[in-house]
């Protein structure tokens, strides 16, 4: 039986699949909804190990992000830059990552360690450029790399205010994504956490010491963001490859690092005692306030519990409270539910259409 | 034709809508006993951690305390009455009178300068003090746990199914009936 390919046949079919694929996503949001809402909050300083929901203020750990497209210190972050031109559209920047951050509630705090989450975060920024080109306000594109320390001392401080940066280009990353397509209307969303913000957190804790590599506990999608480790970085790879092409780098650990190449210097014990260099200028004393902070920050004791995903249980962050974090997934169903009534009615429409051989 | 496959596809949608609220309902009315249980097992950890710390403190004050032998029975006695098989009402009535007893034991620790300053019996004082805010924490979690599972095995749709699934309210970790008295602090207007 041969269909005419008429525009209300079209339209109604694709309403009948919009219509079905909003009623999936619907149900999905149900799903986390109820895991969300059906698990009571725990104090992180009465943590057992197992699945557990905390909620609480996020604080940095090592590290910092900048986010891509409005400069934001932030732990997470999913970026896209698309651009549409005419009928065509296509996605110019597109990148999603996250960094190990801790949470905070009245009772003390919990690392938690990032890969394989799942988020669910509201977009914080999204606007275009206008009808005549001109770039959406709070567009800030980074300069410099996207990882940033996230504990600064004060000789790091002092530094870096006596250092002249280069602001007049973006960072690579997105500066070179976005090079040569200027010809389109620009679309830019950008949804994060940052520090201070307060988050609901489903996942499993357990012992730092059964923690499966803790150094890949990042996540990071996006291109060229693959691999794990600092080379994934754009900006450090970029940086080895000129040190390389320069010939400035160390062929050998020990000219390179000195007596942190001895084994055992940074771990454990060292193997050999380290040889002191008389006229070297001595790096200032930490304060014990600072040495306790750097302690927290890069010692973290075998027994010490974290929260990561499991195997047979996902992590889920979720920005705002529980209640916020339910309401809008619940909010997510409904519209499925409406998807469904589109369905519906799209499948009346396109019966009615190829019955009566309706032609708009 | 087209229009009873367009009837026969909005009753498969109606029926998987159904369906998959039911089905979503029961599982998680299983997950929330799930939790309610595993709530349950780590204020049972956190008890038992209690009851096994409790003698080496008494044994550490014991002989200083010579002239307040019944803070030390009281403690002593309701310790030796933990019991992880007894009903949870129970559990929970026994659990806040040892702490209440502690606390006794604890003030009374305060008008003994020479126990104040040994090492052993502040180490003992500071981890019964760490498991008390544990299981108060935990227990807490457990009753927020148990009234979300209550809340929805009452509700529609599980209501309609709880009977052939045989799922029955639990009861909560509760405070004792003297616990919900006010205290007296002596405080009258002048």
């Amino acid at each position: 039986m041969a269909v005419d390919l008429t525009p209300l046949t079209i339209a109604s079919t694709l309403g009948v699949a919009f219509g079905l694929a909003l009623l999936a996503k619907g149900m999905a949001g149900q799903r986390r909804a109820a895991r969300i809402g059906d698990t009571s909050t725990s104090t992180i300083s009465a943590l057992a190990v197992g699945e557990v929901r905390i909620s609480g203020v996020v604080e940095p750990a090592e590290l910092l992000l900048t986010s891509p497209i409005q400069s934001r210190d932030c732990v997470y972050y999913r970026a896209r830059v698309s651009e549409s031109e005419g009928r065509s559209e296509r996605t110019l920047f597109d990148e999603e990552r996250a960094v190990g951050f801790r949470v905070r509630d009245a009772s003390g705090d919990v690392r938690v360690f990032p890969r394989a989450a799942h988020w669910l975060v509201p977009e914080a920024f999204s606007a275009g450029t206008s009808l005549l080109g001109d770039e959406p306000t709070g567009l800030r594109l980074r300069e410099g790399g996207a990882l940033q320390p996230g504990f600064v001392d004060r000789a790091s401080q002092i530094s870096e205010l006596l250092t002249v940066h280069d602001r007049s280009a973006p960072d690579a990353s997105i500066g070179d994504a976005l090079v040569g397509h200027l010809g389109g209307r620009r679309e830019y969303r950008e949804a994060r956490i940052e520090p201070g913000d307060l988050v609901t957190i489903i996942g499993t804790v357990l012992p730092f010491d059964q923690l499966e590599d803790p150094t890949g506990a990042d996540a990071q999608t996006g291109d060229g963001l693959e691999a794990t480790g600092a080379i994934s970085d754009p900006v450090v790879a970029a940086d080895l490859e000129e040190a390389r092409a320069a010939g400035s780098l160390e062929s050998d650990p020990d000219e390179a690092w000195g007596n942190a190449a001895i084994p055992g210097f940074g771990i454990g014990r060292p193997v050999r005692p380290p040889e002191l260099d008389g006229a070297a200028t001595p790096l200032p004393i930490a304060t014990e306030a600072e040495a306790v902070q750097i302690e927290r920050t890069f010692e973290i004791p075998a027994e010490t519990l974290i929260v990561s995903a499991a195997p047979d249980s996902g992590l889920l962050v979720s920005l705002g409270t529980p209640g916020i974090a339910v309401g809008r997934e619940e909010d997510r169903f409904f519209v499925g539910l409406l998807g469904a009534i589109l369905a519906i009615a799209s499948a009346v429409v396109l019966a009615t259409s190829l019955s009566r051989g309706i032609i708009l | 034709m087209p229009m009873l496959a367009a009837a026969g596809f909005s009753l498969v949608l109606l029926i998987a809508i159904v369906g998959f609220v039911a089905l979503a309902t029961y599982n998680d009315v299983v997950a929330l006993l799930q939790r309610v249980d595993k709530a349950w097992a780590n204020i049972d950890v956190a008890l038992k951690q209690r009851h096994d710390t409790l003698p080496n403190l008494v044994a550490a004050v014991r002989d200083v305390m010579a002239f307040e032998q019944t803070v030390l029975e009281d403690v002593t006695r309701l310790r030796n009455a933990y019991d992880p098989d007894r009903p949870i009402t129970e559990q929970g009535q026994l659990s806040t009178e040892t702490s209440r007893a502690i606390r006794s034991l604890f003030a009374v620790v305060e008008n003994y300068p020479t126990l104040r300053s040994e090492a052993n019996v502040l180490s003992l004082q500071a981890e019964i003090e760490r498991l008390e805010g544990v299981i108060a924490d935990r227990r807490e979690l457990y009753n927020d746990q148990v009234y979300r599972y209550n809340t929805r095995v009452a509700q529609v749709p599980a209501v309609l199914y709880a009977g052939m699934f045989g799922w029955v309210r639990r009861d909560s970790f509760s405070a004792t009936e003297d616990d919900r008295v006010k205290p007296d602090v002596g405080l009258r207007p002048a």
